[in-house]
């Protein structure tokens, strides 16, 4: 998963940042509303984490406006209004839910987690897949009741595809949503990592469509 | 004696009393003036009267045939004499008299003109070489009533002038204090919360510097409350983002190191930010309960509030843990949604802080504004009950709590005019705890025909 982070407290930032690249998901951390539209028109996210008070304006109009050209990518609002009416401002502009500073870097985790699978179309956290159960709020998988451990990585990518089980990804897509912009990715990187899923996880749980890309495999 | 506090009564006691004796000496000094006056007047008819008798009576008595016989005079017709005489020779044998004098009310003749003893006023005079000499008296009590009368004349209208003066004085005081009346009334008649300017055009020039003041308080005082209510907006924003940058490092401290040592200081760190945060928290609360505007222009429905206020709370703990229950209809009050938030917020942390673990802690919202947050635990004894809403009160000291709680809860719930509701055990049964405070509600409105 992608993740656009706007916050301009540097240590905050950076703190976040830190936390979503462990979960393993890609992130983009800008401190700039303008940053952030630019960061928008380069690549496609498929979460955006929205502080209220920023240097060249405020939040809520950026979110106003994201809503206003029909974009619907999650967006959930870190700030440090505590206010009950600043809230109900922030979930009437559209906003998916609310983080008040200062939070639990868990939570915060279990958040991202939970908007995202609603938007997927499946809010509950756990998944039967062929032999695998997973647990997405836990990040912990079985396969036949025994447990399967995954690097961040790993499940990043793996996360990806269970959000849209039918969907074909690209390899530049797949590699978009485990890699920032600053980060380097290798050319064999989506390979290695889907083998390494395959060999944990069987060999029919991601499928090759030959020279297009990769999906889940049916249970 | 000390003047009465009334501006009205002052005035109207002062002038009337100044008048008062102001009428009083005129009164006073017309009266001596007049008696003088009075005197000059009567003098002159005693020398007048003597010096018309003389020679009457001086033709009678040398005309008379035999001597030493006292000759009274009858009246022509009955009357009071106010003047009596008697004529006398050297020797003091009365020769003519009035009828109704009195020998004894005339002393020895010594001399012409006037004199005076304590019941008359004479005067004597003499002619024929002396021989035949004249004393005219006249009762001084007489000149008392008439002095009297004219006194009473002088007196009287001032019965009657006085108390219609004096009652005009408390009439035009009255009105011309009307304005200040008004500009009271005005000022009596508005809420706690309104510190809008008094309209005070129409006041008088001595009253209406008071009233500018005033108005300058009342703005300096909007001012105040303004200022107080963004420290608090602003602090509570300005502490938040350092403090949720610092904890979320701790976190990340915490969560990157391998050693044990180095995590365990990460959490301590992460323990007393989190502390710092929630001691800040509640101090802001404080001040914005105690000094921003806790009520609103509009109403709204507290319904939702109540509901994120749970929602958020029940993220942090067990499920099931917090059980709402809301009206079906709308809860409307003017109460700051926030300051609502805030008293909410409270209540269920206080609950969920120190009630039973397991137990789950009852949250309701009736339709008529109660807010009412019970739990089950222990029954608090009554002196305890009592303290909790002080500040810094905490039921058992070992309690992790800021201690403020309550004490912000009960300071909104002053400032909207309620009062928090503590008992336990809670109503009806043995043991646990309730608070409930009745917000400023609408009450169910009157569905419209359409």
């Amino acid at each position: 998963m992608r993740i656009l982070l706007i916050e301009d407290d540097t240590t905050l930032g950076a703190a976040v940042r830190d936390q979503i690249a462990a979960d393993g998901q890609s992130v983009d951390w800008v401190t700039r509303l303008d940053a952030a539209g630019d960061a928008m028109r380069g690549a496609g996210y498929d979460l955006i984490l929205l502080d209220l008070m920023l240097p060249d304006g405020r939040g809520i109009v950026f979110l106003k406006a994201l809503r206003a050209r029909g974009d619907a990518t999650p967006v959930i609002i870190l700030t440090a209004l505590d206010q009950v009416s600043d809230r109900i401002e922030g979930l009437n502009a559209g906003a998916d839910d609310y983080l008040v500073k200062p939070f639990d870097l868990a939570e915060l985790s279990a958040r991202i987690g939970s908007v995202a699978r609603r938007y997927s179309g499946n809010p509950n956290p756990l998944i039967v897949h062929g032999p695998l159960q997973i647990d997405l709020a836990a990040r912990s998988i079985h396969r036949a009741g025994k447990p399967v451990a995954l690097t961040a990585r790993e499940w990043a990518l793996f996360e990806a595809f269970l959000a849209r089980p039918g969907q074909l990804f690209s390899k530049p897509q797949l590699e978009e949503k485990l890699y920032a912009f600053d980060s380097e990715v290798e050319s064999n990187t989506i390979e290695v990592h889907v083998s390494r899923l395959r060999k944990k996880l069987g060999g029919a749980i991601i499928q090759t469509e030959r020279g297009m890309g990769y999906r889940l495999g049916k249970p | 004696m000390t003047l009465p506090r009334s501006l009205q009564a002052r005035f109207a006691l002062s002038v009337g009393l100044v008048l008062t004796v102001l009428w009083l000496l005129a009164a006073t000094v017309t009266g001596l003036i007049v008696r003088g006056e009075l005197d000059e007047v009567f003098d002159s008819a005693l020398q007048e009267t003597a010096e018309r008798i003389l020679p009457l009576a001086v033709t009678e008595i040398v005309g008379r045939d035999e001597d030493e016989v006292t000759q009274r005079l009858a009246p022509i017709r009955a009357h009071d004499e106010f003047f009596t005489y008697v004529i006398r020779d050297p020797e003091g044998q009365i020769l003519l008299q009035s009828h109704a004098a009195d020998p004894a009310a005339f002393p020895a003749y010594d001399g012409q003109g006037f004199r005076q003893t304590a019941t008359h006023r004479l005067y004597s005079d003499a002619v024929l070489s002396g021989t035949i000499r004249i004393t005219v008296a006249e009762p001084l009590a007489h000149r008392a009533a008439v002095a009297r009368s004219i006194r009473m004349s002088l007196i009287l209208p001032l019965l009657v002038m006085l108390p219609l003066a004096l009652g005009g004085i408390v009439l035009a005081v009255r009105v011309s204090l009307t304005p200040l009346r008004r500009f009271r009334a005005r000022l009596d008649a508005r809420s706690a919360r309104d510190l809008s300017p008094v309209p005070a055009a129409d006041l008088p020039a001595e009253i209406a510097p008071l009233a500018a003041t005033l108005n300058g308080l009342l703005a300096r005082l909007r001012d105040a409350f303004e200022a107080e209510r963004s420290f608090a907006a602003n602090a509570a924003h300005e502490l938040r983002t350092p403090l949720a940058g610092a904890i979320a490092q701790a976190q990340r401290l915490g969560l990157e190191t391998t050693e044990t040592t180095t995590r365990t200081r990460a959490a301590e760190i992460e323990a007393t930010l989190k502390r710092l945060t929630r001691l800040s928290e509640r101090l802001m609360q404080l001040a914005r309960a105690e000094g921003g505007r806790l009520r609103m222009d509009d109403s709204a429905d507290l319904r939702p509030v109540a509901r994120l206020v749970v929602e958020d709370l029940a993220r942090t703990v067990a499920p099931g843990r917090i059980a709402l229950t809301l009206p079906e209809t709308e809860v409307l009050s003017d109460i700051d949604p926030d300051a609502f938030a805030i008293l909410c917020r409270n209540l269920i942390e206080n609950a969920l802080r120190h009630g039973a673990d397991a137990a789950p802690v009852d949250v309701t919202l009736t339709a008529e504004g109660q807010l009412i947050v019970a739990n089950e635990g222990p029954v608090v004894p009554p002196e305890t009950l009592t303290r909790l809403t002080a500040r810094f009160e905490r039921a058992q000291a070992s309690s992790d709590g800021s201690g403020l709680g309550l004490a912000i809860v009960a300071a909104i719930a002053d400032r909207i005019g309620s009062e928090v509701l503590l008992e336990s055990p809670r109503p009806g049964e043995a043991t646990g705890f309730r608070a409930s405070v009745r917000l400023p509600a609408d009450g169910p409105k009157p569905s419209r025909a359409r």
